[in-house]
């Protein structure tokens, strides 16, 4: 059988041991070895941010991240961050501007809103619909995620 | 019927299921982890067509997976989709083939005790195929000396039937005498067609879990849109009674009509779990999902004919679908086709012939619109070019001869009508017309320069469900349980699923809506095929006209139990009690009739009623609307195409919807934008290409090759402007009539007609990327 890593990082602020594959993918190791699920395999390919993680603090598409490279790093999901204000402004805004239809985007695209707000102030909708060009989502025609990611940003400024 | 003021229903409201999908908690399949379950992969055919000899797979198994090979299925052909009656539905697969008919069928599968491990055995799995020749074409198909033959014969309910040709149906369907009609036509128009497969891609992939029940039933999650025929099915081919039998409703990642049917991974997966007596999960990736389902194409000849002021006379349409490896539902679809066609304009005289035909393809399945937006296409680009034969404005034109109140409407084919009861078209013309700036709207061959842009116009509809005065060839009714608990809160029981679009949100709200009840004490309850009765599908937009409209029924005679309770307590007649919300409280009060200060609380009357054991306030019931309104749109679009690039961006767009009572004003408004969305995609992007040589799928699995669009493709945010007609649906729940296939339908017609507009090319076939559009512009066909 294949040969194991034994990795050691932390996710969602928990210190984590585990043995992973060297083809395994973060988002399959955090999905089946820890159960994590609010990152989604969409397209397993690299082009629709369902999977979207935060490594250290960066925004990556953990589908077609290795597993094995995040040793000693710091991974985050959504789920991890339901404390952080403007994780939880986000939550609030899409809710309230009716950006969730089916909701399998919508951790995904939270991430990365958050993580777009967090380094940019004032943007325009322009913007921040190229930021969320990289998170695809089939039902909402994305005019109401931009209208409550640029919400957000407006209270934020 | 009256018309209630409305408190709950028709207001903004959060969405319950929100919370859950923002923090990322809301659960589909693939999120579902049983304890000691196992994953399955599936082995899928590099041929477009072969013969599958003989199967090995004896590696695998000693690697300790199990295997299952079109040897070992239950000998049941089946067709997916129950939607239509027994007799009427064409049946032709198996759990697996030993015949594979398109490159990405299934043949063999195994599941294990990681994905990993599955992967690794499928790989030693052996198969021996013998090749036969394969056809994409569906004009090629057809053709008496092609030697690529799909099926010999395939069932029609329970007959045996030949195919010949690869014909998989035909229908013909006549109003008044066509012939006759042209004859008494001043002018004349006519024009081919073609709408292209285009991919569902709704985010979730199919996946199923099914766990083998110490009963010898099963448990089973899975990607559909119904879970009730998803248990008939599986109970038909696993030889199971129904009781054990058990689909769980549960969140799904979209479905846009890729789920209408139980998915062809889902038996296979229950026969893993059989087989293994462990739970198994299979979950497809996205290439395995693009070679499961598509749209249907269809190619169109369609010719109008008009007297000199404008009144249709004589239509007479031909449509050729290419369904691909199997036949879904070709033979409703093309009843459907014919009914989009004869329902938006009055053609005294009309004929449609269509055909079906099997290639060796992807098989086409339903997706928003079931044929209505390729239908669109055809009817509203000529209905454009005739406006210009005629020299009358198109918006004119449309308002001459619209299908509307009091008319005739085929919510799902020729026998499936209704006599349409409210209708918003006119209203949203003029106001859309408004919005857009229509009088700004000048020919073609008044631009010039390299960026120009144009206006277009569509409208569509969409059916509200399959229920007619008489039951046709379609099934629809819905069921639903309501129960008022101790303290006054609302369990909620159905047994719809929600694509996303908010229809469970639109039945709590009608309790609410009922019941007095705050709507956040509306519970909506997890619910499966034990606990409910049945409903057929969320699809043919049907959701909140008829699976609401169930809820309704029921919420009606909950809301008689209660009065009747309460009645017993005030000792009064319950005739003379009214109920009355009382948000302070956070319930539903009751009290005599003009004596408010005497109320008693919904809490306090089910709570009497049971410790006094009078029972608990609950009622389940079945109910079948009658009537299929149709919800009309109209879409104004602007557009502006770059000469140099062949570029065309929308820079500005008008929506308007008739959805009668709009229940969730927000959502209805989510459905429009997300609609224009797909339309863009159906007019500028998308498509499914083939390579000839292989049968196999050019964009190779990745939705970016596909070119599925992104935030950035959508018209600058603010520009899209959104309005409902003012109209009530007197047979609908609330005065409510559906919105969501309809929010399609025109998109693509409207984007076609304003790239006319500005450039005066008419593109007939679908989509206008900027290949096609360069190429357009070189041949010179611009005036
Ligand atoms: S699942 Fe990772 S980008 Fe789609
Ligand atoms: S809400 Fe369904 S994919 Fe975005």
């Amino acid at each position: 059988m294949m040969e194991g890593y034994a990795i050691e990082l932390t996710v969602n602020g928990r210190r984590v041991c585990a043995e992973v594959r060297a083809d395994e993918t973060l988002l399959e190791f955090l999905r089946t070895q820890l159960r994590i699920i609010d990152a989604k395999l969409g397209c397993g390919k690299g082009d629709c941010g369902t999977c979207t993680v935060l490594l250290d603090g960066r925004p990556v598409k953990s589908c077609i991240v290795l597993a094995a490279s995040a040793d000693g790093k710091d991974v985050k999901t959504l789920s991890g961050m339901q404390e952080e204000p403007l994780i939880k402004a986000l939550q609030e805004s899409f809710v309230t501007h009716g950006a969730v239809q089916c909701g399998f985007c919508t951790p995904g695209m939270i991430l990365t809103a958050a993580s777009y707000l967090r380094e940019h102030e004032n943007p325009s909708r322009d913007d921040i619909r190229r930021a969320l060009s990289g998170n695809l989502c089939r039902c909402t025609g994305y005019k109401k995620i931009v209208d409550a990611t640029e919400a957000v940003a407006k209270r934020n400024t | 019927m009256e018309t209630r003021q409305l408190e709950v229903a028709g207001t903004r409201t959060r969405r319950k299921d929100g919370v859950a999908k923002v923090t990322g908690r809301e659960t589909f399949s693939s999120d579902v982890y049983l304890p000691g379950m196992m994953h399955a992969v599936v082995l899928r055919s590099p041929y477009p067509h072969a013969e599958v000899v003989d199967i090995d797979v004896s590696e695998a198994e000693r690697m300790g997976a199990v295997c299952l090979t079109p040897f070992d299925v239950p000998d049941i052909v089946y067709n997916e989709r129950t939607v239509s009656i027994p007799e009427k539905t064409y049946r032709d697969r198996t759990v697996l083939p030993k015949r594979v008919r398109h490159v990405g069928e299934a043949v063999a599968a195994v599941a294990h005790d990681t994905e990993e491990l599955a992967m690794q055995a499928v790989s030693k799995i052996k198969v021996q195929y013998k090749e036969l020749p394969y056809v994409l074409d569906a004009e090629e198909a057809m053709a008496e000396r092609h030697g690529a033959r799909l099926y010999d014969t395939v069932f029609l309910g329970e007959e045996s039937i030949q195919v010949k040709n690869n014909i998989a149906c035909e229908r013909s369907i006549a109003v008044g005498d066509v012939e006759d009609g042209f004859r008494r036509a001043d002018v004349t128009v006519e024009s081919e067609f073609e709408a292209q497969r285009m991919y569902h891609a709704q985010m979730e992939t199919k996946a199923a879990v099914c766990a083998p029940e110490p009963d010898g039933g099963i448990t089973v999650w899975t990607t559909t849109q119904t879970i009730h025929n998803v248990r008939q099915l599986l109970g038909q081919i696993f030889n199971l009674p129904l009781h054990k039998v058990n689909v769980k409703r549960i969140a799904l990642g979209g479905a846009f009509g890729s789920s209408i049917q139980m998915n062809s991974i889902t038996p296979i997966c229950v026969a893993l779990a059989l087989r293994a007596k462990r739970p198994v999960k299979l979950v497809t990736s996205r290439e395995e999902d693009m070679y499961d389902h598509v749209k249907y194409p269809v190619k169109f000849w369609l010719k109008f004919g008009a007297q000199k002021d404008g009144r249709l006379v004589a239509a007479h349409m031909k449509a050729l679908v290419d369904i691909g490896a199997h036949n879904i539902q070709a033979y409703p679809l093309l009843g459907c086709i014919a009914g989009w066609f004869a329902s938006l304009y009055k053609f005294p005289n009309l004929l449609f012939e269509g055909k079906a035909v099997y290639t060796n393809k992807v098989p086409a399945c339903a997706m928003q619109g079931y044929g209505n937006p390729q239908t669109n296409f055809a009817v509203e680009s000529l209905m454009d070019m005739l406006a210009e034969e005629l020299g009358i404005d198109p918006i004119q034109l449309r308002l001459m001869n619209y299908v509307g109140v009091g008319d005739e409407f085929w919510g799902q084919g020729p026998t499936v009508r209704s006599i349409i009861k409210s209708c918003g078209v006119e209203e949203m013309l003029s106001r859309g017309a408004a919005m857009i700036g229509w009088d700004r709207r000048v020919h073609p061959w008044q631009k010039s320069g390299d960026v120009v842009r144009g206006i277009g116009v569509a409208r569509g509809f969409h059916t509200s469900g399959t229920g007619g005065p008489r039951p046709g060839e379609v099934i629809d009714y819905s069921s639903a349980t309501i129960k008022v608990n101790e303290d006054g809160s609302v369990d909620l029981i159905t047994p719809v699923m929600d694509q996303g679009g908010g229809t469970w949100e639109a039945a709590a709200k009608v309790v609410a809506e009922v019941l007095k009840v705050p709507l956040d004490m509306v519970g909506i309850s997890p619910s499966d095929t034990r606990t409910t009765g049945y409903d057929v599908c969320t699809h043919a937009t049907r959701g909140v006209y008829c699976g609401v409209g169930a809820v309704l029924h029921v919420a009606e005679q909950v809301r008689q139990k209660i009065l009747e309770m309460a009645a017993r307590i005030l000792e009064q007649n319950p005739r003379d009690l009214s109920m009355e919300r009382n948000e302070e409280i956070g319930q539903a009060v009751i009290y005599p009739t003009g004596l408010p200060d005497k109320f008693i609380t919904l809490g306090e009357v089910a709570k009497t009623a049971q410790i006094k054991s009078w029972g608990t306030i609950a009622a389940t019931d079945s109910y079948r609307q009658k009537n299929c309104p149709p919800c009309f749109v109209t879409h104004f679009v602007e557009v502006e195409v770059e000469k140099k690039t062949g570029r065309v961006r929308i820079v500005r767009a008008a929506l308007l919807g008739d959805c009668g009572t709009p229940i969730n004003p927000d959502m209805v408004k989510g459905q429009l934008v997300g609609g224009l969305c797909r339309g863009l995609a159906f007019a500028l992007l998308e498509e499914t290409a083939y390579d000839k040589s292989t049968g196999r799928l050019v964009c190779g699995g990745y939705l970016t090759d596909y070119k599925l669009p992104t935030a950035c493709e959508m018209p600058a945010i603010d520009d899209i402007m959104v309005g409902f007609a003012n109209t009530y649906e007197p047979t609908g729940p609330l005065g409510a009539k559906g919105i969501g296939e309809a929010a399609l339908n025109s998109a693509a017609s409207a984007i076609v007609n304003a790239i006319y507009n500005a450039t005066g090319i008419r593109f007939k076939k679908l989509p206008v990327t900027p290949e096609r559009m360069l190429e357009a512009l070189r041949e010179g066909v611009a005036r």
